[in-house]
């Protein structure tokens, strides 16, 4: 028993440093698992208001561009609701609601990049949410606290959006190397497809985070090695990620039906 | 007693500088600056060497919850924490135990330069390879981290040239 104490006298420093490592580390971990991060969602309860607190001293020097944007958007808008048909295929499927909410916090050079947006559980909003901008795709909601949501951004390792070609419906993934905020790869594009500079990549509906065709950028460069069977892929972005101010979050109405449907074809394997 | 005060102001005034405004200032994805590292590196060296890891333990973790980072901070600074000692009694005559504090006044610059050095790269390069991860990309993450810790180390000497004479009367 002495001698135990001795060694753990002896050793204390490196005990405690092992100890102080490990729970560093478990919370890195978890992190790689979806609505795993229980404490840190309750955490962001604070200082998300803390960052709100920041945020807003800077809204009033952006309120010219910010008018500026939404005259635009609302443009755009007003266009589309006279276009489109509004009565969906399915009598019984309810279109996708959006939720508007502002950014208070959002980083973009980082190798995992993350936003803060102003509203949380109460508002709607739950983990695994897409998000976008009228430019785009923006990311995919992580945690949610009571009043604040984070969201992983394209621009995550952590973060794939499924995508098909707008002029095709050639599928394939969209993931980001860390390099430049302005680029993401694109990748699973087998070689038989025909890809050219410009194609639009619009989000498919595999998934059902986001609905079909909103916008994810143009491929910007293409090469393809003869021993390859697929395609690397450079996209152009449409987001420009050092300017985002407000965004929308999309609730998929029948994503629990969805879902539940498509687990039990795995049950079955 | 004073001397906890002083910390704990430094511990705001760091941690503040970092979260308000480096975190914001976004330049490029290869210059990231991390200055709250300073405040583990001026904690006296006689203070209990566990205590020192609680210490640096609890402040990445107030930089990760602000960071959205999940514990990659954490890592960084308590690693930065345990070697701290090695790192001093190399730049140091007597192993540094004897010294009342750490700071340019006490160790001169070209000690401390080298102090700070040593340490702002190794808590960089620890973090920014378990950010990325992948071992695919290693030769960004070491760009990633020597271009950072020029931006770190240069504002870390000069907040520590400021401090040093401030407490130095």
């Amino acid at each position: 028993m002495r001698n135990l104490f001795a060694f753990l006298y002896r050793y204390h420093v490196f005990l405690v440093f092992i100890l102080l490592e490990v729970i560093a580390l478990a919370m890195f971990i978890q992190s790689h698992y979806y609505q795993s991060a229980r404490f840190v969602s309750s955490v962001h309860a604070w200082t998300g208001n803390f960052l709100e607190h920041f945020e807003n001293s800077k809204d009033y020097f952006s309120l010219k561009k910010i008018n500026q944007i939404l005259a635009e958007e609302n443009a755009a808008l007003r266009s589309k609701a006279f276009t489109s048909d509004l009565s969906p295929a399915n009598p019984h499927v309810t279109p996708h609601q959006y939720i508007s909410a502002k950014v208070i916090k959002n980083s973009f050079n980082k190798r995992n990049n993350y936003l803060t947006l102003n509203k949380g559980s109460k508002d709607g909003i739950q983990s695994g949410m897409g998000v976008c901008v009228k430019d785009g795709v923006v990311g995919i909601v992580r945690d949610v606290s009571d009043n604040y949501a984070t969201v992983m951004s394209v621009l995550n390792k952590q973060t794939v959006i499924s995508t098909r070609f707008l002029k095709s419906n050639h599928f394939g993934e969209i993931t980001w190397d860390g390099k430049s905020h302005h680029f993401a790869q694109l990748q699973s594009v087998e070689k038989y497809v025909d890809v050219s500079i410009g194609d639009s990549l619009v989000t498919n509906s595999f998934s059902s985070i986001f609905p079909d065709g909103i916008l994810l950028g143009t491929v910007n460069r293409y090469n393809r090695d003869k021993s390859e069977n697929f395609y690397s892929i450079e996209v152009a972005l449409s987001v420009d990620y050092s300017n985002i101010d407000f965004v929308y979050v999309i609730k998929t109405p029948q994503k629990k039906e969805r879902q539940e449907l498509e687990s039990k074809l795995n049950q079955n394997e | 007693m004073s001397k906890v005060l002083t910390h704990i102001q430094q511990f705001i005034l760091l941690v503040g500088i970092q979260i308000i405004v480096l975190n914001n200032v976004q330049v490029s994805g290869y210059l990231n600056p991390f200055v709250y590292i300073l405040f583990i590196m001026i904690l006296p060296p006689k203070l209990p060497k566990a205590f020192v890891l609680i210490l640096a333990f609890a402040t990445g973790f107030t930089i990760d919850v602000f960071e959205n980072s999940y514990g990659v901070h954490t890592a960084a600074s308590v690693f930065l924490g345990y070697i701290r000692p090695s790192i001093l009694s190399l730049v140091s005559v007597k192993g540094g135990e004897d010294l009342e504090a750490i700071g340019m006044k006490q160790l001169r610059f070209a000690r401390f330069f080298t102090y700070s050095a040593i340490l702002c790269f190794i808590h960089h390069f620890a973090l920014f390879f378990l950010e990325a991860f992948r071992m695919s990309e290693f030769i960004d993450t070491l760009g990633r981290t020597l271009f950072s810790t020029m931006v770190s180390l240069l504002l870390i000497l000069l907040i520590e040239s400021i401090r040093s004479k401030t407490y130095s009367k």
